[in-house]
């Protein structure tokens, strides 16, 4: 009846108390790794799903032939080793006789076969069909021997193995055709439980090829709000995530329980132009767009400096030193010059999409370039989309400029066939491209010797960074967060997950 | 009751329009299901393949073609199959929806619990001092921005007191109820907090009015104590006013609080079609606002009954 | 108008019209370019300082000055949020004074009209309609309208329909004056109130909605800024520069403040039982 009286009051105060601590109080389960990401998975067919986010919950469920190691070198997986032929028409792979599904059932040269097939046939919408066009014919002569029968040397093909999108699925879910509903691998975990953007939650293989995983389980937790994951992290309710945002990650440190991985990535930031558009199909406006960008500038603005400069190249091992490429220190009086000379003294006005979200920094950016871009006379427009309305103008090539957070690859063709080779699946997106860039890449493909490789493909990046199709700016990192306790992750710079059966909590 | 009757003849009309501003608007959002699978790799489909997802996706169909067919099931109570969870719609919706259920309710009674005596008080003190800090109390829960209050929320709780609401999982109340009220009582302190103000103020001013009434005065000249005056016979009366707007309030949080489920990463019905909307799943998208509407409707009848019997002073239709 | 001066005289309604008077002052200051510094000028340099002498309310991540931001934000949402209100009562009022007039079936048409809008999901619907036609001040101000025209309509639709049924008019014939003058004294005297105290519940939630809006990503484009986008930006800067929510977050606040006390005291001024209780 007294609503009101103080007394009341305090004990609503001490219930509600009582509540919100209640679920503090769990101790975290015996060897159970509690995760937590702000994205999940979109499906759990290894052949179809390309986003990032299903990528990540696959590596801990299957494994293709090769992995990339930490040094972006191809590692055994399902295969322990391999072979080119001389004439390069060949690749032989010796399987290892303990890699088995969790099913318990061994993976033979049989599952090698049909999951190469299955990712060939139209039929199943693979995006990664497009980097096994050589494989002609496959022979598996004996259950641990497989051998890829080229139409042409293709240097590239093993790296390109070297993802999830090339998992090896048993060939009887195959025919089952129960691909995309049960997840049966041979990674370190299996899949018990799927409440897509809610909750994944998997439990030991038994029967791992890499012996007894570091934990007995895993559980993540989708998320959507990465300050809410640090929340989580810093109240010990989570034990390892998986972080996007920079202004997040860079508060990890602060936590005296946490610790943050940080890995450059191989994805890159750019500054998309379409040269089909006037006057960006003029070499000089395109260059001095290119000299008027400060890049170390928008590092340091929209990505709170977690970042690097980066040419089109952002592999290690091909990469050549940005401040040799073509205008990578700002210029701004060369910019002006340029764009007298080709007439655009007075600027022009041009619209720039971007996506929310994609990355995070994505609005900054655009932000900074805007201000950046004025100095020369050229007036920006922003236009922010969601993720998906982005996608589709990007595909359509439908835009003057395309703020964009592109993937990476430890390997320049397939990096850019794509996009710069006459015959390339993105040439809507790109509309550039030319003689040299294309004999290039080809010339690339097929060389196998990796110091000339490197000569080819350094020539390339040269010729594109001075062609300006796009601005190239940065490389960002990926991040990892974990409890201290946590040991035995190993972060790489494709940001590949299949580390995760050596990690353990400690207590 | 012709009355009745006659709402409840509305509703599937109601609902027909529903579905189809909501079938069709989807659509003309850019992007489908196939670049929100793969997206910027969408572009290296070759057409074959990309036929091969149109198929699987249902979405290569003529459009009219697509809603002839959902609308034939929607007869059967099939509201197709959801492409991000592999499994009927229906189902997906139903499972979600015990969390909003909940969590609507939940809000609801914290906003009344916290509401009512607050404009009370408010109102048997009015003008003093108290009156006014209880009123500029009541403006700063209408005023805050959820996402803001839910924020700080879970920043302070981190921060100074090393807890936070369990993230991310619903336990069902018949499982465990002290882990399911823990994980709802701060999404429904944010939710209810906004509504608590609109309570308080109601309740006040209805009060007001009571008070002021012939009969309330008549039955102090006669020497009835104020106390019971106030809550056997104004509150009562005051009350109305707060059953209907909380009427309304339920089925509109029935509808699910998508900010509010963001950042407390529950898995409700707001989140539900969120999501959908972004993965391009027609099928889900269709069903959940669906279930939205007709859930808002329902509560609506229910309201507008209770308002008529509750005051037949009322006319029906002028208002 | 004697409503304004009433409101004046009104203990909160004071408050409330002052506030709003500040406001108005400060957009047009923001909007005539007379601020502190550019707002839109990026100086690196000092990005995400706190407030000091040469930046009052702090600079962000960009280096921008956040008072000058504020002024220009308020302008911003407030055109947003009028902008939207006014388009909804006006299409709001048409719709139900239509419905009120025709009657019958045409009626029942456009109230069910009504009713579908109002059953969908209010944020889904503004949601949809921008990812339709693509984020930007345009677009949410017609999200905003489009969700609440039903609720301007119903509002209107039940004083119009009273009105139809009283046999005053006919008295007032016999006195010699129009039916028509008639009709739209009486219906405007009797919509004054029940209209105002839905416009300034409305301009509240408009500002409310911007902020939700931008939070999921679909609000103003950048660089204008607008409150709910300064919000929305602070989130993650929280930790970093608590000053970048603190200041938009009052700002809003302090405006949704301003309309609802206006409100309130407007609803007390034109409640004629409320006029009985005071006196």
């Amino acid at each position: 009846m007294h609503w009101t009286h103080p007394k009341t009051l305090l004990a609503g105060l001490a219930v509600v108390t009582l509540l919100g601590t209640a679920s503090f109080a769990l101790p975290s389960q015996a060897a159970t790794l509690r995760m937590a990401w702000s994205q999940d998975a979109t499906g759990l067919d290894p052949h179809k799903q390309t986003a990032f986010s299903s990528l990540r919950l696959l590596e801990m469920i299957y494994e293709p032939l090769v992995w990339l190691d930490k040094d972006l070198n191809v590692a055994p997986a399902i295969a322990k080793n391999w072979e080119f032929s001389p004439d390069g028409l060949t690749l032989t792979f010796k399987l290892d006789p303990a890699a088995k599904f969790s099913t318990g059932a061994q993976v033979t040269s049989d599952d090698v076969k049909a999951s190469f097939n299955r990712i060939l046939d139209e039929a199943t919408a693979a995006a990664a069909r497009s980097n096994f066009l050589s494989i002609k014919s496959i022979d598996t002569p004996d259950p641990e021997t497989v051998v890829f029968n080229l139409s042409q040397p293709d240097a590239p093909i093993l790296v390109a193995m070297a993802s999830v999108n090339a998992a090896i699925v048993p060939a009887a879910e195959i025919t089952a055709g129960s691909i995309g509903t049960k997840a049966i691998g041979s990674g370190p975990f299996k899949l018990d439980e799927w409440d897509p953007n809610s909750k994944d939650v998997l439990t030991a293989n038994p029967s791992w090829a890499g012996g007894k995983p570091g934990v007995d389980g895993v559980t993540i937790s989708v998320l959507p709000d990465e300050t809410a994951i640090l929340a989580s992290l810093r109240a010990g309710q989570t034990d390892f995530a998986l972080l996007n945002d920079p202004l997040v990650a860079t508060l990890v440190p602060n936590e005296p329980s946490l610790q943050l991985n940080r890995v450059p990535g191989l994805a890159y930031n750019a500054l998309q132009l379409n040269p089909s558009r006037k006057p960006m199909d003029n070499l000089m406006v395109r260059q001095a767009i290119s000299c008027a960008v400060n890049r170390q500038e928008v590092i340091d603005t929209a990505q709170v400096g977690e970042g690097q400069v980066t040419g089109p190249l952002t592999m290690p091992a091909y990469a050549s030193d940005p401040s040799t490429l073509f205008c990578y220190k700002q210029d701004v009086d060369k910019a002006k010059d340029l764009m007298k000379q080709a007439g655009m003294a007075d600027g022009f006005s041009a619209t720039v999409i971007a996506a929310t979200g994609e990355p995070p920094y994505a609005s900054a950016e655009a932000q900074v370039l805007q201000s950046q871009l004025a100095a020369i006379g050229i007036r920006l427009d922003i236009k922010l989309m969601e993720l998906n309305v982005y996608v589709d103008a990007w595909l359509k090539g439908d835009f003057d400029m395309a703020v964009a957070l592109n993937g990476g690859r430890p390997d320049p063709y397939p990096m850019y066939n794509r996009y710069f080779t006459k015959d390339g699946n993105l040439l809507k997106v790109s509309n550039f491209t030319d003689d040299e860039l294309d004999s290039d890449l080809q010339q690339g493909r097929a060389e196998t010797d990796v110091a000339k490789r490197k000569v080819i493909f350094q020539k390339f990046e040269a010729h594109l960074a001075e062609m300006s199709p796009w601005i190239w700016l940065s490389t960002s990192y990926s991040y990892t967060a974990q409890q201290k306790t946590v040991k035995g992750f190993e972060p790489s710079a494709t940001g590949d997950m299949h580390s995760i059966g050596k990690v353990t909590v400690g207590s | 009751m012709n009355y009745v009757t006659q709402r409840l003849l509305t509703f599937p009309l109601i609902l027909l329009g529903v579905s189809v501003l909501v079938f069709f608007s989807i659509r003309l959002i850019p992007g489908d299901a196939i670049t929100a699978m793969l997206g910027t790799e969408a572009g290296l489909l070759t057409p074959a393949q990309r036929a091969s997802l149109a198929n699987y996706f249902g979405i290569d169909q003529p459009v009219w073609t697509q809603y002839a067919r959902w609308l034939g099931g929607l007869f059967h109570g099939d509201l197709g199959i959801s492409v991000t969870y592999g499994k009927p719609v229906l189902g997906v919706i139903l499972e979600r929806f015990p969390l909003t259920l909940e969590l609507a309710l939940l809000s609801v009674i914290i906003a009344l619990a916290v509401g009512i005596p607050a404009g009370v008080y408010a109102a048997t003190h009015n003008e003093r001092a108290s009156d006014l800090g209880v009123r500029l109390f009541a403006m700063l829960g209408q005023s805050t921005p959820s996402f803001v209050f839910g924020l700080l929320i879970i920043y302070v709780m981190s921060v100074y007191f090393g807890v936070i609401p369990a993230l991310g999982t619903f336990t069902p109340i018949w499982v465990d109820p002290l882990a399911n009220l823990s994980q709802l009582i701060f999404p429904a302190i944010t939710l209810g907090f906004a509504f608590a103000a609109s309570v308080t103020r109601i309740s006040r001013s209805a009060m007001l009015d009571v008070l002021s009434d012939d009969y309330v005065r008549t039955a102090r000249s006669k020497g009835v104590k104020a106390r019971r005056v106030i809550w056997h016979h104004a509150l009562p009366n005051a009350l109305i006013p707060v059953v209907t707007l909380s009427g309304v309030e339920f089925g509109y949080l029935l509808g699910g609080a998508v900010i509010v489920e963001q950042i407390y990463a529950l898995p409700g019905i707001g989140r539900l079609v969120l999501d959908a909307i972004t993965q391009r799943d027609y099928a889900l998208v269709e069903g959940a606002v669906l279930f939205i509407a007709f859930n808002f409707l329902i509560v609506n009848l229910l309201v507008d009954l209770c308002y008529v019997a509750l005051d037949p002073r009322i006319r029906l239709g002028g208002r | 108008m004697r409503i304004l001066v009433a409101l004046i005289r009104h203990p909160s309604g004071r408050i409330g019209a002052l506030i709003i008077a500040l406001y108005l002052v400060v957009a047009v200051l923001g909007a005539f370019g007379i601020t502190p510094h550019n707002a839109l000028k990026q100086f690196p340099i000092d990005r995400l300082k706190p407030p000091s002498g040469t930046y009052w309310f702090g600079t962000d991540l960009l280096g921008r000055d956040t008072a000058s931001r504020l002024m220009l934000g308020i302008g911003q949402s407030f055109v947003i949020a009028f902008a939207s209100v006014a388009l909804a009562t006006l299409a709001g009022t048409i719709i139900g004074l239509l419905a009120a007039w025709w009657s019958g079936v045409w009626d029942g048409v456009l109230m069910r009209l009504m009713d579908v809008f109002l059953a969908f999901p209010a944020i889904l619907l503004a949601l949809l309609i921008i990812a339709i036609v693509g984020p930007g001040t345009f677009t949410s101000v017609a999200a905003i309208a489009i969700v609440y025209t039903p609720i301007f309509a119903r509002v209107v639709r039940g004083p119009a329909l009273s009105l139809k049924q009283r046999d005053f008019v006919d008295a007032a014939r016999t006195f010699g004056s129009s039916q028509w003058f008639v009709l739209t004294r009486h219906l405007l005297l009797n919509l004054v109130a029940p209209l105002t105290v839905q416009i300034t519940l409305a301009l509240a939630w408009a500002l409310l909605t911007e902020a939700g809006l931008s939070f999921l990503g679909l609000g103003t484009q950048p660089p204008a800024p607008s409150l709910g986008v300064m919000l929305a930006d602070s989130k993650n800067l929280m930790q970093h520069a608590p000053w970048l929510m603190l200041f938009p977050g009052l700002t809003i606040m302090l405006g949704i403040l301003g309309f609802n006390l206006t409100g309130d005291a407007l609803r007390d001024i034109l409640d004629p039982r409320t006029q009985r209780r005071s006196a």
